[in-house]
């Protein structure tokens, strides 16, 4: 009781503060407080974007972020009926908005607070804004959140507007054995925000979203420097202001951040040109309980040592908070062309990727997805406005099917990206469309190209509308050599429905899969997986049961464990078969030096 | 310490393959005999029949030689081949070639013909080894439900030659996609066969390759290939050979290791394993293999030795039970014993060694299948009365058998084997009914009231005790039952001891006066020798209600003669007739089919009045040079001799045509070259009807009251005596009197009515048919074998039919099918026709034809 009262004057306290003389920190909070107004508490993406069934019950994408915001899909109802035996009749809502009462109260030590207020760095105790910290986008974390369940979230959230901030926090965590998580985007899918359950100190949610300014551009060596909250698509938006870009797409980039990225080793879309994260970081620098972590020099390669660079990316929070990161940038590109092409089967497809990457001509992006993936992406088709735009559909539907004798029930779909010079990128286009014709693939044109690297973004919208259906799903990835994707494919899907029918799911489970990057060695391989969990009792714990089966399934096809989602904790029990028992020990060496006391005490990957 | 390494081993090993549950509730499905329906349906309709059977995930059979292709350039055979040219210094090129050989010596070459030729021949040969092929339906099921889903190995038992065949055989009846079977390459050495099991589905293996790393990577392959693209089951057997002595054999690690690979590397999702347990009650090769372990070396598979074995044709090798297990999914079996898949660090395509783990599992997946074998092995009386016997050398009570294999029995039931008894009481109960049914007084039709009232009066003097489903007999009831069973064991015994001597002593057709005597004599010698205590059997009250019984039971036909009667047993009768068809067909002079004139009648050929063989129509339409039918295919050749089909212009071509057809002047020699007649084809001959001269009355009929009539007048005669001395010529000194007096009697009046039948046809000697529609009867050749008008069914139109036609024996002459024994053969074929002249028009309607033999004596 007189804890309460007592964090209820701090609270005040701190808001009077805001509301008093200091003209920067209360533009900091009113913009926090915009970005987390503009996003979903309880699902992805922005609040004015989602689906729906309109009052015809036709569905309906809302919001004019997307292009295909505002516009009526006509046969998506159809699709879902279908596909998952859903019926409109049966909703299951959420809950409209944060019951307060629910959240649990934030314990914070009043001398910290008082050092915490005394470095005049942004903080709330607020439950929303906690409660906003406290998960990433995996199912059970959505699925909690509508259901009004919380275990342990953060107790306080602090926002630093630079690197100095971020080391004074860190000294003050070490000082008050406080344990801190950092926040960049919160759009983790490996439960990597979540905070443990066990956890008894305070816990920091260090949000970096106001470290996302620019420091410099260095055009005569193509790179800049960037604080690490830099969300994807603003950091793009303010290069591409000076005529530059970094190329780092991943399909998150509109949320994600610059530090997530290399906590996770992100990769992006346009990989084949621009380089995963690895390959574009030049330099990075990260606070750790130790102290500052960094290279002298911003050079493209060194020889000294194992590169300390690889400790840092992919170590998911647990060594430190990235603060800044010198990244390499490039012109924007001179033109831009999509592309597809479509294949007689999957297996035709995945012969044809493998063409274009052993001869190295992958243009920046080249995905193939599955049949199911093409059915769902033909659901989601608008109404077209024209009459004269659906003949042409379908004559091209026709060709397709009747005049290639393509089965639309075994076809698939390539979709390309080709970026550069006008003249190279017509030149690389052809290139490529020979291969596929060597594979049986037929052009399917431009716009089917463009609206499959829309969809992409789109489709993290379609889980909220399923979840109001008793639909739950997710997806996951996976790296796999060249032999084995077509095996691992089959065997993934085939594990899904067999471990579905096991656990008593009514209706056949939707699985879907799609290349997304393709390498010397290999491919990246994405899956989608969904089911109507009507009847089923405990719907989260029978996910999990089947996601964990198909990852086994992964591992046993020769997958890796993740491509670029990373481990969190999600995917912990396997770090030990993925990397061995050394490779293990080598890394909780780095971790005991680094933060000896557990500061960053997420307790992911390792 | 130890226990819970103990504890820890079994978890590692997964569920125990026994659990004490299973030991006495096992349920096992119905067993169905496959041969049933083929007693009944024609084999050759069988063999033909439309097979599509449903395969792995709806893939579309490629062909052998597809298979093979795909093998010699697979990355795992490529590998090796280039492997071997590094390190001999030979040419890849010649290696190739090599792995070439080694696929056609192993590859199978599945071919529906000949898939369909065995179907036909093993139909034939199933039938007249085995009294029944049982199969559970509910396995057939479950396999075909997992042909669908993932490739499937098929682990059969291995006793005999036979399983290789059988299941196929098994599978093509059930509709299922016949497997590929791995052989012994010793089968290659039988000529014709290993073609033939090749093109059956056989892939043959050489018995030891270990050295050689160019076979060993393409028969893996071949192996792999065949079950990843889930072309067709894969069939091998766990024991490597046939078992010598029913024992099953420890278990051969190297097909099982390679068939479970492909999971292992994850190129399938899963594949089942079938275990097969095949029992037989007796072993076709059981002397052979006694030989054999008596250190008489194996032969050499060969063809001749094939052919020599059809000696066994002749002999009865009971029943054979095929249960087709559970199918074992080996993913399920693998999961949480291989975690880490040691396969993911090298190319799936390299040949690599299986680690300790893996070679574990596959040895404890062998074992564990062999297991499930044995558990479902069938064990029949039979078996279970063999095993006694052996244990009681040189012989036992027969009593004492029965005790022994009934103990045996309950001990095998309480140990968890699988018993096929053949052991309802009712059926037993109601067939005893049926044969005792002159013995004692049953009301007729209500057999099940009479089981129950038995029942019920036995339980109420406690001599047994009744459930549900059994029913079984106490200990005080001992003295009740042994009392009424001894009651009934005279007529027990002396019904056996009659059937026995009808079976083994009877002539075709006898009297009761023969029969009597007979018997008597029969068990006299039997009682003599002291192989028979049953007096009884000597009485003619049970002799004559047994035979009563045995008319009732339709085993034996009883004739209305003068005489009395006589009895045949029936079989051969009925099959006598069965095998002859008469068709009509009354072709109005206006048809749709040939000119109302009849063609222009040219002057006969120049050689004979018979005409030869017609090659063309008068209307110029090509006929058969081989069955005489329309033939529209004509020799590619010399494209003058016609056929109906192919099948008739091979067999010509075999038949000398290949010798006359390049000859360009053999043109006109053509229609020499088929003989006048062969297997197919009679002679043709013109068919000239005259009118039979009246002769006098006294010999005008034979109709049955006539013949009634000389049948009282004869008995006295002189003259039968007369012919009677002299027609039974071979003097049968042995019998006693009264037989001979009873054959005697019977054959003069056979002789009596051939002799009317020789006068009759003595005006025109070469006659071959005799017609008169609904006139006077037929002329018969013998007194034996006359229908009844009773045996005369009527037409399907329910109108009576009447005599029209009778074709005498002369015609066989004409035909010259007349080489007695061997020839089809008649006395008389008497055709009775619809007195309504029911169905006019194109179509043909069947019949009746009765046939007389001369009678046996006077043959």
């Amino acid at each position: 009781m007189i804890k309460s009262t007592c964090f209820h004057s701090k609270l005040q306290c701190h808001v009077s503060q805001v509301q008093g003389i200091e003209p920067e920190m209360h533009n900091i909070t009113r913009k926090r407080n915009l970005r987390q107004e503009l996003l979903k508490w309880n699902g992805w993406g922005y609040n004015d974007s989602k689906f729906i069934f309109n009052k015809k019950g036709q569905a309906e994408f809302t919001g004019r972020r997307y292009r295909l915001g505002g516009m009526v899909l006509p046969t998506f109802k159809e699709w879902i009926e279908k596909t998952f035996g859903a019926s409109l009749e049966h909703k299951s809502t959420s809950r409209a908005s944060l019951n307060v009462n629910d959240v649990p109260p934030s314990v914070v030590n009043e001398e910290f607070l008082r050092d915490l207020i005394a470095t005049k760095i942004s903080y709330s105790q607020d439950a929303e804004d906690r409660v906003f910290r406290g998960h990433g986008h995996c199912l059970h974390e959505i699925f909690a959140l509508r259901e009004g369940i919380f275990r342990r979230i953060p107790d306080i959230v602090v926002w630093p507007v630079c690197h100095e901030d971020v080391v004074k926090i860190v000294e003050l965590a070490c000082k008050h054995s406080l344990c801190i998580i950092p926040f960049g985007g919160g759009t983790s899918v490996s439960s990597a925000l979540e905070c443990p359950e066990e956890e008894k100190r305070t816990i920091v949610s260090l949000d970096t979203s106001q470290m996302n300014r620019i420091l410099w551009i260095d055009e005569k060596n193509l790179t800049a420097c960037v604080e690490a909250g830099i969300v994807g698509q603003d950091l793009e938006k303010q290069l591409a202001e000076s005529g530059f870009c970094t190329g780092h797409e991943p399909d998150s980039m509109e949320f994600s951040s610059l530090g997530g990225w290399v906590a996770t080793r992100a990769s992006g879309m346009k990989k084949n040109i621009y380089g995963n994260i690895e390959d574009l970081v030049i330099h990075i620098k990260m606070v750790t309980p130790r102290g500052i972590v960094e290279k002298n020099c911003q050079v493209p390669r060194m020889s000294t040592g194992p590169d300390i660079h690889h400790f840092i990316m992919g170590s998911e929070g647990t060594l430190g908070v990235v603060t800044e990161v010198t990244i390499k940038i490039r012109p924007v590109p001179e033109y831009q062309k999509y592309g597809s092409v479509v294949f007689p089967n999957f297996e035709r497809g995945v012969a044809c990727l493998r063409e274009v990457a052993k001869q190295r001509c992958a243009p920046a992006s080249i995905r193939l997805v599955d049949n199911a993936q093409f059915q769902f992406g033909h659901a989601l088709k608008p109404q077209v406005a024209s009459i004269f735009t659906s003949f042409l559909d379908g004559l091209k539907k026709f060709y397709i099917t009747k005049f290639k004798g393509f089965d639309p029930n075994v076809l698939c779909v390539a979709t390309l990206l080709f970026e550069g010079d006008r003249e190279k990128v017509l030149q690389h286009e052809k290139q490529v469309y020979d291969i596929a014709t060597k594979f049986g693939g037929l052009a399917a044109g431009e716009d089917n190209g463009q609206r499959g690297y829309m969809l992409t973004f789109v489709i993290a919208y379609l889980r909220d509308l399923g979840l109001d259906y008793y639909i739950i799903g997710e997806s996951f990835e996976t790296s796999v050599p060249w032999d084995r994707v077509l095996d691992l494919c089959r065997n993934v899907k085939e594990r899904i429905a067999r471990e579905c029918k096991e656990k008593g799911v009514q209706f056949a489970p939707f699985s879907t899969c799609r290349v997304t990057q393709t390498y010397d060695a290999g491919a990246c391989v994405y899956f989608y997986f969904a089911f109507n969990y009507r009847g089923i009792s405990d719907p989260i714990h029978v996910y999990e049961q089947i996601e964990r089966a198909a990852r086994e399934e992964i591992l046993a096809n020769g997958g890796s464990l993740s491509h670029h989602h990373g481990v969190g904790k999600l995917r912990k029990r396997w770090m030990k078969e993925s990397i061995s028992d050394v490779g293990l020990g080598m890394l909780r060496s780095v971790k005991e030096y680094v933060d000896p006391n557990n500061i960053f005490g997420n307790k992911n990957l390792l | 310490m130890a226990a819970a390494a103990a504890a820890a081993g079994r978890a590692r090993r997964g569920a125990p393959v026994y659990s004490q549950k299973e030991l006495t509730s096992k349920k096992r499905g119905e067993f169905e005999d496959i041969l049933e329906e083929r007693r009944m349906s024609s084999d050759l309709r069988y063999a033909m029949k439309c097979y599509a059977p449903v395969i792995y995930k709806g893939l579309s059979p490629c062909k052998p030689s597809a298979i093979k292709s795909a093998v010699l350039h697979s990355e795992q055979v490529q590998y090796v081949i280039r492997q071997l040219a590094k390190e001999t210094g030979e040419s890849s090129d010649i290696i190739q070639e090599a792995a070439m050989e080694i696929l056609d010596e192993m590859g199978h070459s599945m071919q529906l013909g000949a898939v369909r030729f065995f179907a036909f021949t093993l139909s034939k040969i199933f039938k007249r080894l085995f009294q029944r092929v049982c199969v559970n339906e509910e396995g057939m099921q479950r396999l075909q439900q997992a042909i669908q889903e993932h490739p499937v190995v098929l682990l059969p038992s291995h006793r005999s030659y036979v399983d290789f065949l059988m299941l196929s055989y098994l599978l093509y009846t059930y509709d299922l996609a016949l497997p590929v079977i791995a052989a012994g390459i010793d089968f290659l050495g039988m000529k014709i066969v290993g073609e033939l099991l090749r093109r059956a589905g056989a892939f043959f293996m050489r018995r030891s390759f270990g050295g050689n790393r160019l076979y060993w990577a393409v028969f893996a392959e071949y192996v792999k290939t065949m079950l990843r693209n889930g072309y067709a089951p894969v069939e091998f057997f766990l024991e490597g050979t046939r078992s010598r002595t029913a024992k099953t054999l420890t278990p051969k690690f190297g097909l099982l290791s390679i068939v479970m690979e492909p999971f292992f590397k994850r190129e399938v999702f899963d594949t089942y394993l079938v275990p097969i347990s095949i029992s037989y009650e007796r072993i076709l090769e059981e002397s052979l293999y006694a030989y054999e372990l008596l250190g008489v070396p194996k032969p050499k598979e060969s063809t001749s030795g094939l052919l020599k074995a059809r000696r066994i044709l002749s002999d009865n090798f009971g029943t054979i039970h095929i249960y087709v297990g559970q199918p074992v999914s080996l993913r399920t079996l693998a999961s949480g014993r291989i975690n880490r898949c040691p396969y993911n660090l090298v190319p799936r395509h390299l040949p690599q060694k299986p680690s300790e783990d893996i070679q574990e599992f596959v040895s404890d997946v062998a074992y564990k299948m062999e297991l499930l074998q044995i558990e479902n092995m069938v064990l029949s009386p039979w078996v279970l009365a063999a095993a006694v016997l052996l244990q009681n050398l040189p012989a036992m009570d027969f009593e004492l058998l029965i005790e022994k294999t009934l103990w045996l029995k309950g001990l095998t039931q309480t140990f968890g084997g699988f018993i096929e008894w053949p052991e309802e009481v009712y059926s037993c109960f109601s067939f005893l009914r049926d044969v005792f049914s002159d013995e004692f007084i049953f009301f007729p039709g209500i057999s099940l009231k009479d089981f129950e009232e038995g029942c019920f009066l036995l339980t109420k003097c406690d001599a047994i005790q009744t459930t549900q489903q059994e029913i079984y007999p106490t200990d005080k009831g001992s003295v009740v039952i042994s009392f009424l069973s001894a009651m009934f064991r005279p007529f027990l015994e002396g019904y056996q001891l009659i059937f026995r001597y009808l079976s083994k002593e009877a002539k075709a057709a006898f009297t009761e006066k023969q029969f009597i005597p007979g018997v008597r004599n029969f068990v006299f010698q039997l009682l003599e020798k002291g192989n028979t205590q049953c007096y009884e059997a000597l009485s003619s009250d049970i002799q004559k209600n047994a035979l009563a019984a045995l008319v009732q039971l339709g085993a034996v036909k009883k004739k209305k003669m003068t005489n009395g009667f006589t009895y045949s047993i029936n079989q051969e009768a009925v099959n006598k007739i069965l095998d002859m068809f008469v068709f009509r067909n009354q072709l109005p002079r206006r048809n749709d089919t040939y000119p109302e004139e009849p063609p222009p009648r040219e002057p006969p050929p120049a050689s004979a009045a018979a005409a030869v063989q017609p090659r063309r129509l008068r209307s110029g339409a090509a006929l058969c040079r081989v069955c005489g039918c329309l033939g529209p295919r004509v020799c590619g050749r010399c494209r003058r001799a016609a056929y109906c089909g192919p099948e008739h212009q091979a067999l010509d071509w075999r038949r000398g045509h290949r010798r006359t057809c390049a000859q360009p002047g053999a043109a006109d020699d053509l229609e020499d070259a088929v003989p006048d007649h062969n297997e197919f084809l009679f002679p043709e001959y013109e068919i000239l009807i005259e009118p039979e001269e009246p002769e006098s009355p006294a010999d005008s009929s034979v109709d049955p009251d006539d013949e009634a009539a000389i049948d009282t007048s004869g008995n006295s005669d002189k003259q039968e005596e007369l012919r009677a001395t002299g027609s039974a010529s071979e003097a049968l000194e042995s019998l006693d009197e009264e037989t001979l007096e009873a054959m005697a009697k019977h054959e003069t009046e056979d002789d009596k009515i051939f002799q009317k039948f020789k006068e009759r046809i003595a005006a025109e000697p070469e006659q071959i048919i005799r017609y008169c529609r609904g006139g006077e009867g037929p002329i018969w050749v013998s007194g034996e074998n006359v229908p009844e008008e009773k045996d005369i069914p009527n037409c399907s139109c329910g109108a009576k039919r009447i005599f029209e036609f009778q074709i005498m024996p002369q015609l066989l002459n004409h035909m010259k099918v007349d080489s007695l024994g061997e020839s089809i053969d008649w006395g008389t074929l008497v055709v009775y026709t619809c007195a309504n002249n029911c169905n006019e028009g194109n179509q043909y309607t069947e019949e009746f034809i009765w046939k007389q033999d001369f009678s046996a004596g006077s043959m």
